[in-house]
């Protein structure tokens, strides 16, 4: 009889079960244990999901080495001599190989560090307080008293062109290849394909991008997105706006895809097609629904400002409750849920949520947009610089774009900015702290910011917003 | 049509109130203007009124429930209309999913458009303020943690002794036999907890206590208590109490003062409106007398009776608690000796009356038998000297033993 009762498989007590170790789960697992709750985190795949392992750190990996690559070539005018720059393409993915697995493993250690218990496997929940995780060596149960569903969400393909690893790439594969493509097609002319675009261009593969609506990277500030555009077309991309592709095929061992363009229908050949045309959430394994869990149309999970689902004890974070996917907008979701669950009155409660573009040149945005302010009917303040006014700027060769701020006419708060030019993704913080203090744009124009740096750009449009520039004409 | 019906802004500085007693049940008609629930604000005990005539189709609180302004008390409709759906009805059907656990607690307030920095907000969030009501201090109207800290009337503290105070009461401990009842501590019980708390920490009290002699003055209200009544009136000590205190006002105008400790500043008031320290069934409130200095002696009378009826039926507008200059307590028959009065900060001083009684005392080397009263007089002596402290008490004597005075020289 005593017997029969070890057989039942043990049930597993955790305060908070975490699903996903992405940018957003593993953030909130270690948290909630920094908050003295007892924590398991299960991961089907790699420790710092999509984001470290196939898409932030490697592609920004790879990008930066192509722009090294590209800068040494366009050192000629500079005096350097150098040969023909060659790159050994199986070395580079070695190397990026290293540093993804150098993060992934810092992960492992932190979680361990603070005490979080890691569990490789697939997790499905049985009920609204249990779910089962599948590990490699069989099954285990969990009972939990909150959790935090953190899944993502993968690359959507489309029906004329699925996903097959050879010919049909997602942005995963495209950033492994052993090889530099002689030819590659981009289908979606958005932020990952023109990055990985850009980045194959620059070490001499022939690109072309096609993109279904009026301009590349849809949604983005028509000036911004413009000045990327030429810098593709100095790369050699072909850029097909308002284009579609239709279908591809085998024509002597090469793909050759077929796109319809406002011109006409156009084939080209590649040797492989990337297809980057958004993304959908991972909800199919997890049986959220059995936990009382609500979705939202186009299958992502409904959740209020303290992330909190229909089921007031499961929570969702990151690109599973929907756009934009963003890592550190997961990250700030993952620690708010966390503290949601430790009782502490916590809820989104952000200002400007910035956003980083890996083009070249680099866009970076946060808080209001003119597009945007313009289809509100809002009035706003703009100042506008170009890098080209910038003494830093014009001594490192890249001084295409400028820095544009937006704020309220009447009380001059920032409300926004765009930057496209070098290094935008480490200058837009500033705005972004600036925005979250509430700071107007006479506090930006009168901090003193270092000669000669690029963020004298920033200071510069504060002034030119205040018709107080120096180094362009005020109007 | 259904009509929602909020939680009005009663008035400054009020952000929430607790439902006491609904005057309705669902589904009753009700005509403008009938009563229709008794709100306790920190400050004053409303009862707010029907704006339409129609019918209750939901109650939106529950007795004892604390409701923020603006959030919805009430919902009205037309006579034959049914109610519309709740969504506090909504969410609860979702709870039963997981049921053996705590519901989850509510969301914090909304930081909305409000100009504030994020630990700000996080601070907003964490004493349970809410910025849309908040009047920043900072530039630009920028919300500061001060500001916070201050609306949510936690008087600043340095975070490490309230560690220690907080971890002995954290660890659990065995109620003694007869057990224990717990009392949450809101609505005008906890403006008393704040604001004598603030005013035990911020001022630097001391009591100066002196005896009067109050036969004169016993003998001309007994005069004059005959006069009242035949105009209806009843006459207290107080109004003689105020004009006194006026008379002594005037002489010594740091007392009618208050001290404004964010700006570092004494606010001197060339307006005099009195205090007098009440108490009601919920615990102790200040009625405040108006331009006291513009009203006779009768007119003070009326007055006092007015408040001391709107007390006790809790009818009270909260410009009847609001604005005092100077206060007085008076305890009255249960006067005791003397007693050291807390302030009622942010003014400078209080004065305590105690019970007239007949005791031996001294007169041309004789003992005679007098009507004697102490008086407590707490002064705060960041801003008034113990010799001006003093001159003032002696002043609110001198008028008191010579009552004519009360009538004279005023002006």
């Amino acid at each position: 009889m005593g017997c029969a009762s070890l057989r039942t498989p043990m049930v597993r007590q955790v305060d908070v079960l975490v699903i996903g170790a992405g940018p957003g789960g593993y953030p909130a697992a270690i948290r909630a244990a920094q908050l003295h709750k007892r924590v398991l985190l299960v991961e089907r795949d790699k420790l710092g999901g999509e984001c470290l392992n196939y898409g932030c750190i490697p592609s920004k990996a790879l990008i930066h080495t192509a722009n090294l690559v590209h800068s040494i070539e366009q050192a000629a005018e500079r005096g350097v001599e150098t040969g023909t720059v060659k790159v050994d393409m199986v070395r580079l993915q070695q190397w990026k190989s290293a540093v993804v697995q150098r993060l992934s493993n810092g992960v492992g250690q932190l979680c361990k560090g603070n005490g979080v218990d890691v569990l490789p496997g697939n997790a499905s929940f049985t009920g609204p307080d249990r779910a089962i995780v599948r590990t490699p060596s069989g099954t285990e149960e969990i009972a939990f008293t909150d959790a935090i569903i953190a899944t993502g969400g993968r690359p959507s393909d489309l029906p004329a062109f699925r996903f097959d690893g050879k010919r049909v790439l997602s942005t995963k594969e495209a950033l492994e290849l052993p090889r530099i493509p002689l030819n590659l097609a981009v289908i979606g002319g958005g932020i990952s394909g023109l990055e990985i675009g850009t980045f194959y261009a620059k070490l001499g593969t022939r690109v072309v991008v096609i993109e279904i609506l009026d301009q590349v990277l849809p949604g983005t500030d028509p000036e911004a997105a413009r000045i990327v555009a030429r810098h593709l077309q100095k790369l050699g991309i072909e850029v097909h706006t308002k284009s579609q592709a239709r279908g591809w095929r085998v024509d002597k061992d090469q793909t050759v895809i077929d796109v319809l363009t406002p011109e006409g229908l156009i084939a080209r050949r590649a040797d492989c097609v990337l297809v980057t045309v958004g993304r959908r959430p991972n909800t199919d394994d997890l049986n959220a629904d059995v936990a009382g869990v609500e979705f939202a149309p186009r299958g992502y999970i409904k959740v209020d400002r303290q992330l909190r689902t229909s089921n007031p004890h499961v929570f969702a974070i990151g690109d599973v409750v929907g756009p934009p996917f963003l890592a550190h907008k997961a990250t700030k979701e993952g620690l708010t849920a966390a503290e949601v669950i430790a009782g502490h009155p916590a809820e989104l409660d952000y200002r400007a949520l910035p956003a980083a573009i890996f083009t070249d040149p680099e866009i970076a945005t946060v808080g209001l947009q003119e597009p945007e302010a313009a289809a509100q009917g809002r009035k706003v303040r703009i100042g506008k610089v170009p890098f080209a006014a910038i003494g830093r700027a014009l001594t490192t060769g890249e001084y295409d774009g400028f820095v544009k701020l937006l704020a309220d006419p009447a009380s001059n708060v920032l409300l926004g900015a765009t930057i496209a030019g070098p290094d935008a993704s480490d200058l837009i913080s500033e705005l972004a702290l600036g925005i979250e203090m509430g700071a107007t744009i006479a506090d930006i124009a009168l901090t003193i910011h270092p000669h000669p740096t690029l963020p004298e750009a920033i200071m510069e449009s504060a002034e030119a917003a205040l018709g107080e520039a120096i180094h362009v004409l005020n109007r | 049509m259904a009509r929602e019906f909020k939680l009005p802004d009663i008035g400054e500085g009020v952000h929430e109130g607790e439902v006491v007693k609904w005057f309705v049940k669902e589904g009753d008609p009700i005509r403008e203007n009938d009563p229709v629930v008794e709100v306790m604000t920190d400050k004053v005990t409303v009862q707010i009124p029907s704006p339409v005539t129609g019918k209750v189709l939901q109650r939106r609180a529950k007795e004892g429930e604390v409701v923020k302004v603006g959030s919805t008390l009430i919902v009205f409709g037309e006579a034959g209309e049914a109610a519309p759906s709740n969504p506090a009805a909504a969410r609860a059907t979702v709870a039963p999913l997981a049921p053996a656990k705590s519901s989850p607690p509510p969301p914090p307030p909304s930081s909305g458009e409000a100009l504030a920095a994020p630990a700000v907000r996080r601070l907003a969030k964490e004493l349970n303020v809410s910025l849309g009501a908040l009047r920043g201090t900072g530039p630009q109207g920028r919300i500061t943690e001060d500001d916070v800290r201050k609306s949510a009337q936690t008087p600043a503290m340095t975070p490490k002794p309230a560690t220690s105070l907080a971890a002995p009461a954290a660890a659990p401990m065995r109620p003694a036999a007869g057990g224990e009842e717990r009392i949450p501590i809101h609505g005008l019980r906890k403006r008393i907890f704040e604001k004598m708390a603030k005013s035990n920490v911020t001022a630097a009290h001391f009591t100066y206590v002196e005896e009067v002699d109050m036969s004169q003055l016993v003998h001309l209200r007994d005069h004059l208590k005959e006069v009242a009544e035949r105009k209806g009136l009843k006459l207290t000590f107080l109004p003689f109490f105020i004009k006194s205190i006026l008379g002594a006002l005037k002489e010594f105008p740091a007392l009618n003062a208050s001290v404004d400790d964010e700006r570092g500043e004494i606010v001197l008031k060339k307006y005099y409106n009195i205090g007098i320290a009440t108490a009601t069934e919920e615990g102790l409130t200040v009625t405040v007398v108006h331009d006291a200095d513009k009203k006779d002696l009768w007119g003070l009378a009326k007055e006092l009776e007015r408040l001391s009826n709107a007390a006790r039926e809790k009818r009270l507008a909260l410009e009847d608690v609001l604005g005092s200059t100077f206060t007085i307590t008076s305890l009255g028959k249960e006067g005791g000796i003397f007693a050291t009065p807390i302030i009622n900060w942010p003014e400078v001083a209080i004065l305590g009356v105690h019970k007239i009684e007949k005791r031996p005392v001294v007169r041309n080397d004789q003992v005679v038998i007098r009507d004697m009263m102490y008086l407590s007089c707490s002064f705060d002596h960041r801003v008034i000297d113990g010799h001006v402290g003093a001159a003032f008490v002696q002043s609110v004597r001198n008028s008191l033993e010579h009552p004519a005075l009360l009538f004279v020289g005023l002006e």
